[in-house]
């Protein structure tokens, strides 16, 4: 890489033309025209409490907020006294702080711009991350906007403590160096279970080689993954493999992936897509390579010995790669730090599925638990329960209905749509939809055993084949038909059924849930996607199917009219 | 009456002299301690305040937002789009040794 090479090739506007800018740039602003100011007592007081407590679910108009196309907002929200401070202080200004700090304790702000010029899913995406936050909390407000932030904030920080790790170790970054960092990462797919490398965490850091470029990116600014799916169709692949897996083989052929550690694993998880794109990080990466295959068909009893023993072996090739020995106590350690995170999961899980109360909205634990589970044990998750679990309490002592506009309790199935994840909050303020679980929240529903090894292993291979999007996605018809038990469970009465246009396995399965739909006579909506290619289906698109089926079939009227249809098409 | 008025006069001339001593002592660089404190803990109070009004309307119109998706990334994404980039196709494919 060139030393830093900045030209700001910055065209300024001529006179005769800023009249227009300028006309155009107030666009991005409130007009005072709109203002409105009170006519007479009755409404000065419905003023003044609407300034006091925020404007009521209905009268909101969070559309109208919106600036065209872009998604930026002509002013944040109002949400009263109270709640808009708590938005200022300990969500906009306490997550700007704490980013910076994040970078200065994970690394320091010299190797985090080195990267942030280096790599295009780097500046691309992450500077605008408290859009992220704002586009899933939009509406909310009290507990819930507080727990679900919390969510938020863990997420950010796991992924400035993944970025910053790929930075200090990446070779590409210190003149093709490997310094001692990158002697001590460990790259695997992102679909690999962080916790197969707890046994070496006190020495190696484990680093998945797609969840910061790419699966986190989908969900902050959705134009960042574009490029890598173009990428890899420029050199013959064709578009209609699941677009996951054209993402991460993208990245490499853009040299969008930091050389960051001396071997790779890899898995072919959720699907055969992997082995596709592993066969192409494999050709570029050209480290030793480990694969830890998992099988589809995970409930036979002899495919557990077998994945049992594909862990043993990966252990054997780490010691192998890295000189240090296998050690048990901290694998103990290390699990039993996750088993307390799977049990206040439960406790969260027993609350949403029997109360009113859950102070969590559907985007935040989604993305929260998948995260979490996938990823492994990390400090900030125990902190954000700590902080969570208060929340909660305090939610369930006073019996605080969080989502009082419920009209609708969702049960989300299948892949979701990265690129629209925060759905789920605009249909429970356009619609009162509100996603109490998903389907990637209930993989991984087990604790793991630490009383002998062999019980551990085990356990870990079960753990490891219930992969994001393997569980229920695959594994067998009964495993795919868990929805109808979880529907009960969550007291839910309706589905979003997501529907991965590009995924093979869930494509095969969509008529024998139509019928099992119209049988059961339950609600169902189909919301087709690309998972993180938006072009296919657009979010306006997701939208007015969602509006399509509650007029036509359920025929309600949308709680926030403003919601049904904006533009939002270059929005991250 | 000549005693209130005389009072009168005695309290105003009290108080011309104070203004003049103040006077006196701003020109002179004299301060009482307390008064000094005052005035830094003002200047700092008066800084702080702009800077958190500042922030706010940073915060409620968006002016974080519209700034990075108007300037800085545009400026980013054309700085990526003109890299040079390693064409990782020309590396050769081969199986590689166990």
């Amino acid at each position: 890489m060139k030393s830093l090479d900045i030209k700001l090739n910055v065209e300024l506007p001529k006179l005769s033309e800023l009249g227009g800018k300028l006309k155009e740039a107030a666009k991005l602003f409130p007009d005072p025209k709109n203002i409105r100011l009170p006519k007479n007592l009755d409404e000065a007081k419905k003023a003044a409490h609407d300034f006091w407590y925020g404007k009521p679910h209905g009268e909101r108009r969070l559309g109208d907020l919106y600036v065209e196309k872009t998604g930026l907002y002509k002013h944040r929200e109002w949400r009263g006294v109270k709640d808009t401070f708590y938005y200022f202080h300990m969500i906009w200004l306490y997550n700007y702080a704490n980013m910076v700090a994040d970078i200065m304790k994970f690394g320091g702000p010299v190797i985090f711009a080195k990267g942030l010029w280096r790599y295009r899913w780097m500046g691309q995406t992450y500077l605008p991350v408290l859009h992220w936050f704002d586009r899933g909390l939009e509406g909310m407000r009290g507990e819930a906007l507080r727990a679900s932030a919390w969510h938020y904030r863990a997420m950010v920080c796991v992924t400035i403590n993944q970025f910053m790790n790929m930075f200090n170790a990446d070779a590409k970054l210190h003149n093709g160096a490997h310094n001692d960092a990158w002697h001590h990462s460990i790259a695997h797919k992102e679909t690999v279970w962080g916790g197969v490398f707890y046994p070496w965490s006190d020495k190696f850091k484990n680093i998945p080689m797609e969840m910061i470029p790419y699966f986190v990116t989908c969900h902050v600014n959705n134009h960042t993954v574009l490029n890598y799916i173009d990428a890899v169709q420029s050199i013959g692949l064709p578009g209609d493999p699941c677009p996951m897996c054209q993402a991460e083989a993208g990245l490499f052929v853009l040299d969008d992936m930091p050389d960051y550690a001396p071997f790779v694993v890899t898995t072919n998880e959720a699907c055969d897509g992997s082995v596709a794109s592993t066969a192409i990080q494999d050709w570029f990466l050209n480290v030793p390579l480990f694969a830890l295959p998992q099988p589809m068909q995970f409930d036979d009893p002899l495919v557990q010995e077998h994945c049992a023993n594909e862990i043993r072996e990966l252990w054997k090739f780490i010691e192998e790669q890295t000189g240090v020995p296998f050690n048990w106590e901290l694998l103990k350690e290390k699990l039993e730090r996750q088993n307390e995170l799977q049990r206040f999961e439960w406790e969260k899980w027993d609350v949403d599925a029997k109360t009113n109360h859950y102070p969590i909205n559907g985007v935040a634990q989604a993305l929260y638990r998948i995260y979490q589970s996938q990823y492994g044990d990390h400090y900030i998750w125990h902190d954000t329960d700590k902080k969570v679990g208060k929340i909660l309490t305090k939610c369930v002592e006073q019996k605080i209905d969080t989502f009082p506009k419920t009209r609708h309790r969702v049960i989300a199935w299948s892949c979701a749509p990265l690129y629209y994840s925060n759905w789920c909050t605009w249909a429970y303020n356009c619609w009162g939809l509100n996603t109490v679980i998903n389907m990637d929240s209930l993989m991984f529903d087990m604790t793991i055993r630490t009383d002998t090894l062999d019980n551990c292993v085990m356990d870990m291979a079960r753990y490891h084949e219930w992969a994001p999007m393997r569980r229920m996605a695959v594994g067998g018809m009964h495993h795919i038909f868990e929805l109808w038990d979880y529907m009960e469970r969550f007291n839910c009465d309706m589905v979003m059924m997501y529907d991965q246009l590009q995924c093979k396995g869930m494509q095969g399965v969509v008529g024998l849930f139509e019928d099992e739909f119209r049988k059961r006579n339950i609600h169902a909506i189909w919301m087709p996607h690309a998972l993180p290619d938006k072009r296919t289906v657009s979010r306006a698109e997701i939208r007015r199917i969602i509006n399509d089926y509650m007029t036509t079939v359920m025929h309600e009227e949308p709680l926030d009219p403003s919601l049904l249809e904006f533009d939002d098409d270059m929005s991250w | 009456m000549n005693k209130k008025k005389a009072l009168k006069a005695i309290v105003k001339q009290g108080k011309k002299l104070r203004k003049m001593k103040k006077a006196a002592n701003r020109s002179s660089g004299k301060r009482c301690g307390g008064c000094l404190l005052f005035r830094v803990l003002g200047k700092i109070f008066g800084i702080l305040a702009a800077v958190y009004a500042i922030l706010f309307a940073v915060f409620f119109f968006d002016l974080d937002g519209k700034l990075l998706y108007y300037v800085v990334e545009p400026l980013l994404v054309k700085h990526y789009d003109k890299m040079e980039r390693k064409n990782p196709l020309d590396m050769p494919y081969k199986i590689k040794e166990a």
